[in-house]
């Protein structure tokens, strides 16, 4: 009986071992699933528990509600699991979606079925994009999203197509070197712009994409980062820039042409055109505060030319008699006056001291003639110098301080002093035996300031010519001696003496300096209108001295060639001039 | 001419109206928030997708069902297969889990909300229902009819998504984003 039963039983034994081995006994996957992407689907499996190495998987695709399932060959190559379906599966986004399953065959063994557990649709599609371009302008981070463009997909079919509405964008920036979100912003369009005001540094911007209407899920793009600096060539500050470029040129171009324009240069007048000024001034207009008393110099040949009688009449109506007053106070108050050179500095110049000494006509008359007048009138011996015209000379220096004369000098010359002859051939210096007068305010004299301004020793002492040698000795002579100093440069004697100033006083003695000098006839005519002329004084005469009724010779004193001088040493000229007076008594 | 002209300006106004009336009425929907039906489907789509062990047979996805249903009909058409959710579907399926069952019924309370919705837009229109809609809703019901109960529920509720996709195409179609 049993070994009846035996042969039956292992039979049937064998053939379920085979059934086993064959359908069933290798375990089907236990799970498989849908992964997709934009046209990137891809259907994955867990593997079976006892695989072995010829275990390899099968997979069969059906469209969703249609009949046969479609194997799927190129999935089946061990060991992998998962299987790229997308080619298969390019309906996806016009259709329900795709059904899948797979089993493991291991020889002859084949396992179960596993479906997937998802239905492969639209909604299983995961959004992503492709990548980001960002740019920075003037604070702002101006990106565009790059979607994706798979090869795969039929033509005409794109992200924007399939999803035509309510595409959304989450914008996520990180600040480097930081990992939280720097700020995150949600954008409807491809292109977006994000304020990023006053930051600089290196920003990294993600993207994950969405459907509003849709449950889609969508992953994170890679970071795409970018540096913001600070911006200084903006289109802003350019045309700031450019605007005030324009501006600046603007005013330069007209203070150009105002410059050009107001302050061109013009063509003088002929009237108004001078010659080249030589360091002698005739008349100077400019005021030199340091040196008030500028004397210029006269032309000699034009002052000659005016008539002496012009002179004489003014001598005439002038106030002041034209001597040199006592009053120092006068010569002080009347710096422009030529003063009046000591005798003594005459008396050294006179021997060929240099220049130095020669200013020290100025200086060094101040104790010897200090209170010496600046009539400028130097009473000269006649005999003297018979033959020349009284020269002009030039006063040299001020024979006390402050003292100016009037630009008349009374020069004792002796004879054959060539100084004098070359003085009195320049300057055509007159002297005059004028008694001092005394010098007081007269309101007319103060009213006549039409003395011409001489220079004084001081101001030309390096040009100041020797002076006239006066070999003589002041004391030894009625008249004092006057040194002209004369300016070599000048080429002549004449032009230190014309700068002497010419007394315009009515009442006094006008006595040009560089005018004609009077010769002996005109001195005589001179003598006999004014008696007081006719007193011959070689300066300064002390005014309580002054007697009118005295009649000194003229020939007493000496007429100074060379011309006028404006005033002499009163104290050195008053006592001889004195005395001879009342001797002649 | 002018005649010519008013001929064509009457024929171009009936035209205008047909669209607006045709493409308003199709848009009866467009306050229905479909994004929060949808989540809620991907939540319980796993779960019913998966014991839906009948992948050959389908119910809403044949190619002649929702496809060829004429603009005209829509109304139709939405009207019957929210009231075949809503007296089948969700009343035949038995779900264990409370994660799926609020789902569910938070989807049918989307559906219900839908269907007053669509009764208001009835009620302003005309959602006259022709032998083309009729015929598309008798194929549902007969597709349903062929699993078992149970199975066909559970294979309806795993073609909502079908469904939805349909009523956002027909009725939220709106200017791009």
């Amino acid at each position: 009986m049993l070994p009846r039963l035996l042969v039956p039983l292992a039979a049937l034994l064998s053939l379920r071992l085979g059934v086993g081995t064959y359908g069933s006994e290798l375990p089907k996957p236990p799970m498989a699933w849908f992964k997709a992407e934009f046209f990137h689907h891809v259907l994955c499996w867990h593997p079976i528990s006892n695989q072995s190495k010829s275990t390899y998987y099968e997979v069969e695709l059906q469209w969703y509600g249609r009949e046969p399932w479609k194997s799927l060959p190129h999935c089946s190559q061990a060991p992998a699991l998962c299987c790229d379906v997308t080619k298969v599966t390019l309906d996806l986004y016009h259709t329900n979606g795709y059904r899948a399953k797979v089993r493991a065959v291991d020889g002859h063994r084949y396992s179960n079925w596993t479906l997937a557990n998802t239905r492969l649709s639209l909604d299983e599609v995961t959004l992503k994009v492709d990548s980001v371009k960002l740019e920075m302008h003037e604070g702002f981070i101006f990106g565009k999203i790059q979607l994706p463009r798979p090869q795969v997909a039929p033509e005409g079919v794109t992200y924007e197509s399939i999803f035509s509405h309510f595409r959304q964008y989450e914008i996520a920036i990180r600040k480097v070197p930081e990992s939280f979100k720097f700020s995150s912003e949600k954008v409807n369009h491809e292109n977006f712009s994000l304020p990023i005001p006053g930051e600089v540094g290196k920003f990294c911007v993600q993207v994950k994409p969405s459907i509003s209407s849709r449950a889609n899920k969508g992953i994170w793009s890679e970071e795409q980062c970018i540096v913001l600096t600070k911006q200084y060539f903006t289109v802003t500050n350019l045309s700031l820039f450019f605007a005030l470029f324009l501006l600046l040129c603007g005013v330069l171009a007209y203070c150009l042409v105002l410059q050009l324009y107001v302050r061109r240069r013009k063509k003088l007048p002929t009237v108004l055109v001078f010659k080249k000024p030589s360091p002698f001034v005739l008349v100077s207009k400019l005021p030199y505060p340091e040196m008030q008393d500028t004397i210029h110099p006269l032309d000699i040949d034009s002052f000659q030319k005016v008539s002496l009688e012009l002179r004489i009449s003014d001598l005439h109506s002038s106030m002041d008699s034209g001597f040199s007053s006592t009053k120092p106070s006068l010569q002080l108050e009347e710096p422009q006056f030529l003063p009046v050179p000591s005798l003594q500095a005459c008396g050294a110049l006179g021997k060929g001291e240099s220049p130095d000494l020669q200013v020290g006509c100025n200086d060094s008359g101040s104790g010897s003639s200090s209170s010496s007048t600046d009539s400028g009138i130097c009473l000269q011996e006649p005999g003297l110098n018979p033959g020349s015209e009284p020269p002009w000379e030039k006063k040299v220096g001020s024979t006390s301080q402050g003292q100016d004369d009037s630009g008349i000098s009374l020069i004792q010359n002796s004879e054959g002093q060539p100084g004098s002859t070359q003085g009195s051939s320049t300057l055509g210096h007159m002297t005059l035996p004028g008694p001092e007068v005394p010098e007081e305010e007269d309101p007319a004299t103060v009213a006549f300031q039409g003395y011409l301004k001489q220079t004084r020793c001081t101001e030309e002492k390096t040009t100041v010519a020797p002076c006239l040698e006066e070999e003589t000795p002041l004391t030894d002579d009625l008249c004092p001696q006057f040194r002209t100093c004369l300016d070599p440069e000048a080429g002549w004697p004449s032009p230190t003496l014309a700068k002497g100033y010419l007394k315009q006083d009515p009442p006094g003695i006008t006595l040009a300096p560089s005018g004609v000098p009077p010769g002996r006839n005109q001195w005589n005519q001179l003598t006999e209108e004014w008696p007081l002329l006719g007193l011959t004084t070689c300066g300064n005469l002390g005014p309580s001295d002054w007697n009118p009724a005295h009649d000194l010779a003229p020939q007493d004193c000496v007429v100074a060639p060379g011309g006028l001088l404006g005033s002499f040493d009163s104290d050195l000229v008053t006592q001889p001039l004195i005395s001879s007076l009342y001797s002649s008594e | 001419m002018k005649a010519q002209g008013v001929a064509l300006w009457l024929l171009g106004t009936a035209l205008v109206l047909c669209s607006m009336y045709t493409h308003g009425f199709r848009r009866c929907l467009t306050s229905v928030d479909m994004h929060h039906l949808e989540e809620c489907f991907q939540e319980i789509k796993r779960a019913v997708q998966t014991k839906d062990i009948f992948p050959n047979i389908t119910i809403l996805s044949t190619v002649e069902t929702l496809r060829s249903v004429k603009p005209m009909d829509v109304c139709c058409v939405t009207k019957n297969l929210l009231e075949f959710y809503m007296d089948r579907v969700f009343k035949d399926h038995q779900e264990l889990k409370p994660q799926i069952l609020r789902r569910i019924s938070s989807i049918a309370n989307s559906f219900l909300y839908m269907q007053k919705t669509l009764q208001q837009c009835q009620v302003q229109r005309r959602c006259h229902c022709s032998e083309e809609a009729t015929n598309a809703t008798r194929m549902v019901h007969d597709n349903y009819d062929q699993l078992e109960v149970p199975s066909a529920a559970t294979k309806s509720l795993g073609e909502l998504d079908v469904f939805l996709a349909w009523i956002e195409k027909n009725h939220q179609e709106t200017s791009p984003a």
